[in-house]
């Protein structure tokens, strides 16, 4: 059975696997591989290990790892290596191919175009910030945390010190 | 009354890191149906590469663009496409009141890049 892993960094915004997610979402729909997962190397669930265990448990032999980085920079050239060497060592039965980074393709060109086609103005570019704020799980590295567009940590009541300051500076 | 295409990146200090993306650039220029459109296309950079991207929007309104379209080329959202990016962009609103701004999707959230990704996949599967 042939899986497919997509590779990415992870983050600690909340909502930042919105697009990756989409991605995985629409591969899935195509059916080219059986299976379809996305794995992170930082900060975002699940890992790749994770990742390599889910496709590993619904019988995949055959992975293929596909890079979601615009380039063939360190994270693919150095650190995804190490993750698959890991993950080989907890299924070695599995076989694993690395695909390009997204480099350079028409399809980056129209996705280009068309982002520029669809550009709003100023009332809506702030509406990441939304998006990522309805995927919230709260932790206190996310940039999110306890501010205005965190909708589960209440945005912390200044203390007097802090209005102090504020006050001097006024 | 032209209008501009502001191409926003994030910047490597790696040698080389930019050269897909001016790839893509360059054969965005090439369209003639995109020249039409935009006889303005610049690139500015967030960190570590020039122009930054003020700087590049000032290049646009220079060339006498009186409205600037920004794209931003991220594959993921985060703190630069949410917030950092549009602050650069009302800045420049600021320095720039006859002109008018817009701001397109981050092209991660595109699906030709799920096209992409597929057939970057295919390519993988299909190797011996």
């Amino acid at each position: 059975m042939d899986a497919l892993i997509l590779f990415s960094h992870g983050s600690l915004l909340c909502g930042s696997g919105e697009a990756l997610e989409a991605h995985a979402e629409r591969l899935r729909q195509r059916g080219d591989f059986s299976r379809v997962e996305v794995g992170y190397l930082n900060y975002t669930e699940p890992s790749f290990a994770e990742a390599v265990a889910r496709v590993a448990a619904a019988g995949a032999t055959r992975v293929t790892v596909a890079p979601y980085f615009l380039v063939t920079g360190y994270f693919v050239t150095t650190s995804l290596p190490r993750e698959i060497e890991k993950a080989q060592a907890a299924h070695p039965q599995l076989t694993f191919t690395v695909a390009e980074a997204l480099g350079q393709d028409e399809a980056l060109a129209n996705a280009l175009l068309e982002s520029a086609a669809g550009a709003r103005g100023p009332e809506a570019w702030r509406d990441g910030l939304k998006r990522a704020a309805l995927r919230c799980r709260p932790d206190p590295r996310c940039p999110l945390y306890g501010t205005e567009n965190c909708p589960k940590v209440p945005v912390a009541p200044a203390r007097e010190e802090d209005e102090g300051v504020v006050a001097a500076r006024a | 009354m032209p209008d501009a295409l502001l191409v926003m990146v994030h910047g490597s200090p790696t040698a080389g890191a930019n050269d897909a993306m001016f790839a893509v650039v360059d054969a965005l220029k090439a369209r003639p149906e995109v020249a039409a459109r935009f006889p303005v296309v610049e690139v500015g950079f967030m960190e570590c590469n020039d122009p930054p991207i003020p700087e590049a929007i000032d290049r646009c309104v220079a060339q006498g663009a009186t409205r600037v379209v920004a794209v931003p080329y991220f594959l993921h959202t985060g703190t630069h496409v949410c917030d950092d990016l549009p602050t650069l962009l009302e800045e420049a609103q600021t320095r720039h009141p006859g002109v008018a701004f817009a701001l397109g999707d981050y092209i991660g959230l595109s699906p030709r890049l799920t096209d992409l990704l597929a057939a970057r996949a295919a390519a993988a599967a299909a190797s011996p």
